[in-house]
């Protein structure tokens, strides 16, 4: 039996255009992804508000102290009870002495004076007041005396 | 002047395969770490206790305006918002009228010199749903005018907590 003979040409791809539309793809991504925001938990369910503004000067030295609920995937509550959660840790405000006071050591061991750090507090829209109110003493008797409540920007 | 003529006809082709390897490997990595937050903003407060606010003799002392939470202990939602002795309801209108009690109390015009120095004592019930102190906390802060913050009042801060009720 005989074949036809194919011919060896090579069938070049034209690869610009799809280069071109990966770079727009990186150039996105890029702008788009922030790195900043690495401590807010999205487990907390944030009050939104108008006023709420992003602040004028990027303060170098914050502690951020997120306090809120154990959600399912669905956001329901697993547990009745608000927890401050601490890295991987849930710890309730009565005690948050401890991990209070050793990060008051971890900043005199920088030499940076407590009145330069901004304690942020990301509360949960439903947490009792009274908690946060707790949150924020046990924050002054660690010497803390700045603070910030956030909140997300309402666009309406 | 006299070139030097160049042996014609050797293409030189860019290699695309490892510049698009990488290219790729960039693209998933910001893909995967890509996590859309909603921009987030903050309230200043002030808070003075055990410590009480340092007044020099040049300070206008203003009293200050008091602000009281009520909770329905059932549910944690607000019963009653007060400015000073005087009821404002529940509601998104009483946040509507606390605004306006506070533009009347600044004199009407924010930005003065005593509207810098008022202080607000917002006094809220421990089971109360911190989301209506943010309201309270916003509707002290300003209002919003043209897309701009016309900014009422700046110092905020809360009276110490109520216990909570067994």
């Amino acid at each position: 039996m005989k074949f036809a003979s194919h011919r060896t040409d090579t069938v070049e791809v034209n690869m610009t255009p799809m280069i071109d539309i990966v770079f727009q793809l990186i150039a996105f991504f890029m702008v788009i992804t922030n790195f900043e925001q690495t401590q807010a938990d999205e487990r907390v369910k944030l009050p939104s508000d108008q006023l709420a503004k992003p602040p004028e000067v990027k303060r170098d030295d914050k502690l951020t102290l997120n306090l809120g609920f154990i959600r399912d995937r669905d956001g329901n509550r697993i547990d009745p009870d608000p927890y401050v959660f601490f890295g991987d840790e849930f710890v309730r405000v009565a005690d948050m002495t401890d991990k209070l006071e050793s990060e008051r050591q971890f900043y005199s061991t920088l030499g940076t004076e407590l009145s330069e750090v901004t304690v942020e507090i990301r509360a949960d829209a439903e947490v009792p007041t009274g908690l946060v109110q707790e949150l924020i003493r046990k924050c002054q008797e660690s010497e803390f005396e700045r603070f910030a409540l956030k909140a997300t920007i309402r666009t309406d | 002047m006299k070139f030097r003529s160049r042996i014609a006809g050797t293409k030189i082709e860019a290699q695309m395969a490892p510049m698009i390897d990488v290219v790729f490997q960039l693209l998933i990595f910001f893909m995967l770490t890509l996590k859309i937050v909603e921009e987030e903003g903050d309230f200043n407060i002030n808070m003075p206790i055990g410590r009480p606010a340092q007044q020099t003799s040049d300070d206008i002392n203003l009293p200050d305006i008091r602000i009281t939470l009520e909770a329905d202990p059932a549910s944690g939602e607000l019963a009653e918002l007060k400015i000073g002795p005087r009821s404002l309801g529940n509601g998104p209108e009483a946040f509507e009228r606390l605004n306006l009690q506070i533009l009347r109390l600044i004199g009407g015009a924010p930005g003065r010199a005593t509207s810098k120095e008022q202080e607000v004592e917002i006094k809220a019930d421990y089971d109360l749903h911190y989301r209506h102190v943010m309201r309270a906390v916003s509707a002290c802060t300003g209002r919003m005018e043209n897309g701009k913050l016309v900014r009422y009042i700046e110092k905020i801060k809360f009276a110490p907590p109520n216990k909570r009720e067994p």
